[in-house]
């Protein structure tokens, strides 16, 4: 691949995430839309967990990969360096449950060690909760972080703006869904049932979740402040990604109290990967605008440079 | 959905096309915004077409006279290197970061130093001092602006 064509191909990085989540999307879709109307599981390759956990994990490393692009281009002390290394860092452990939980934690052909007969089912249990320990309360905390490094830069910059009644009302419904799932796991602890490793697990990532919901309403602000350039779009996806997480949550938690759990599952998968993708595009957005800049032949049209009036943006 | 600043610009030349043209005439019609933004172009483009001639000397002016004609052409000249830089620089702020970005940086009488140096400085900043510094080259490029942006953003 020739030095222009790899930087036209990272030009377009966002533009290829969005088609290949939308082709995604849309095979799925239809095969939902045709299990609805024939009533029947229809059953196609790579609708199984273990493809939306390939598709997942592939968008993460794609994720990290741009993370990495746009962390050599801020050398130390530059203000977003510790924003590009907690989300190339979170970017790192989301592969996890992908990697782990779906390659490694299943008795499938791509299990390696499935094949050597070391894999006992508890060693695949402890490997699918290191997964999900990794890409969950870990992963948000990283997120969290790094979100909270961003607004201080934008504050710096005279971003930063109070939450509207909207971004309150959406904080305040996830808090109380936050609220809802620790009474009904108290309540459940109290009645004697047992608690398992993974809903520890995802209860544990709900308070970190709604930090991320409150950084999340103040970044769109921030964002809608700024603009729908590039860099803004790049952000403003971060934004959607932290939505989705939180819907995610609710709709694998929302399986258990459906009776036909199928469409329900395969919705809440749809949405993981949606949010994995908005993921990959934080740092696609920016590796697209930093192409942009280095190469800006036929970027600005040089009639526009000298016939726009000053005062007229 | 507001059209672009150039689009705006293209509809006051009358270079849009008949459909793209009655399409932000439509929008023009509901939107105070743009009709605003509107005026401004017109504003502005009559002043500088007013502006464009070089001064015009009297027969039987002495050497002053031409003295001052010349720097006041020559300030004429820099002006437009100015407003032209200005201009470069806010397209690249509305392309990397959006419009309300630029109104937030605008102030009054806000010279094309100062626009150069709050560019460079959100650019090296979000998005990174090497690329920030090519958006800078390119903003100067051919234009009478030698000083390096570190000297003037600062």
């Amino acid at each position: 691949m020739t030095r222009k064509a790899y930087i036209d191909w990272m030009e377009s990085a966002p533009r290829w995430i969005v088609v290949f989540l939308g082709m995604y999307l849309s095979v799925h879709l239809l095969s939902l839309y045709l299990w609805h109307s024939t009533g029947l599981p229809f059953s196609i390759p790579g609708t199984s967990g273990t493809s939306f956990g390939i598709f997942g994990a592939g968008l993460a490393g794609a994720g990290l990969w741009l993370c990495v692009v746009v962390l050599r281009s801020f050398p130390a002390g530059a203000p977003l360096r510790p924003v590009w290394i907690l989300l190339a860092l979170a970017a790192a452990v989301q592969i996890a449950p992908g990697a782990l939980g779906a390659l490694l934690g299943t008795v499938s052909l791509l299990n390696g060690v499935a094949w050597t007969g070391y894999a006992s089912p508890d060693w695949m249990e402890r490997m699918q909760r290191f997964a999900s320990l990794a890409g969950g309360p870990l992963r948000l905390a990283l997120l969290a972080a790094a979100m909270l490094a961003l607004l201080r830069v934008l504050r710096k910059f005279g971003y930063l703006a109070k939450p509207c009644a909207a971004d309150r009302a959406v904080f305040g419904i996830f808090c109380l869904f936050t609220l809802c799932r620790f009474c009904e796991a108290g309540a459940a602890s109290l009645a004697g049932r047992p608690i398992g490793s993974g809903e520890w697990i995802s209860l544990a990532g709900l308070p970190i979740l709604c930090v991320l919901y409150l950084e999340a309403m103040l970044l769109r602000r921030a964002v809608a402040r700024m603009g729908n350039g590039l860099i803004a779009r790049g952000w403003m996806a971060l934004v959607y990604a932290v939505l989705l997480t939180g819907a995610g949550e609710a709709v694998v938690w929302a399986i258990p109290h459906y009776p036909q759990s199928l469409p329900l599952a395969m919705f809440g998968a749809l949405i993981e990967i949606s949010a994995a993708a908005a993921y990959a595009l934080v740092p696609a957005y920016l590796v697209a605008a930093q192409r942009h800049a280095m190469n800006p032949a036929a970027s600005r049209p040089e009639d526009l440079a000298t016939g726009v009036p000053a005062l007229a943006r | 959905m507001h059209p672009k600043i150039a689009r705006l610009i293209a509809y006051c030349d009358a270079e849009t096309g008949a459909d793209r043209g009655g399409r932000i005439a439509r929008h023009l019609s509901d939107c105070e915004e743009c009709q605003e933004r509107l005026r401004r172009i017109r504003g502005e483009k009559e002043e500088l077409s007013a502006g464009a001639g070089a001064p015009a000397l009297e027969p039987g002016q002495d050497l002053d006279a031409v003295l001052s004609a010349i720097a006041a052409w020559r300030e004429g000249r820099d002006g437009g290197a100015a407003s032209k830089l200005t201009s470069r620089l806010q397209w690249q702020l509305e392309k990397y970061f959006g419009v309300p970005a630029i109104r937030r940086l605008e102030r009054p009488g806000m010279r094309a130093e100062e626009w150069l140096g709050e560019t460079n400085r959100m650019l090296e900043v979000f998005l990174g001092p090497e690329a920030g510094e090519a958006v800078r080259d390119d903003c100067l490029r051919g234009l009478p602006w030698a000083r390096p942006a570190r000297e003037t953003s600062r």
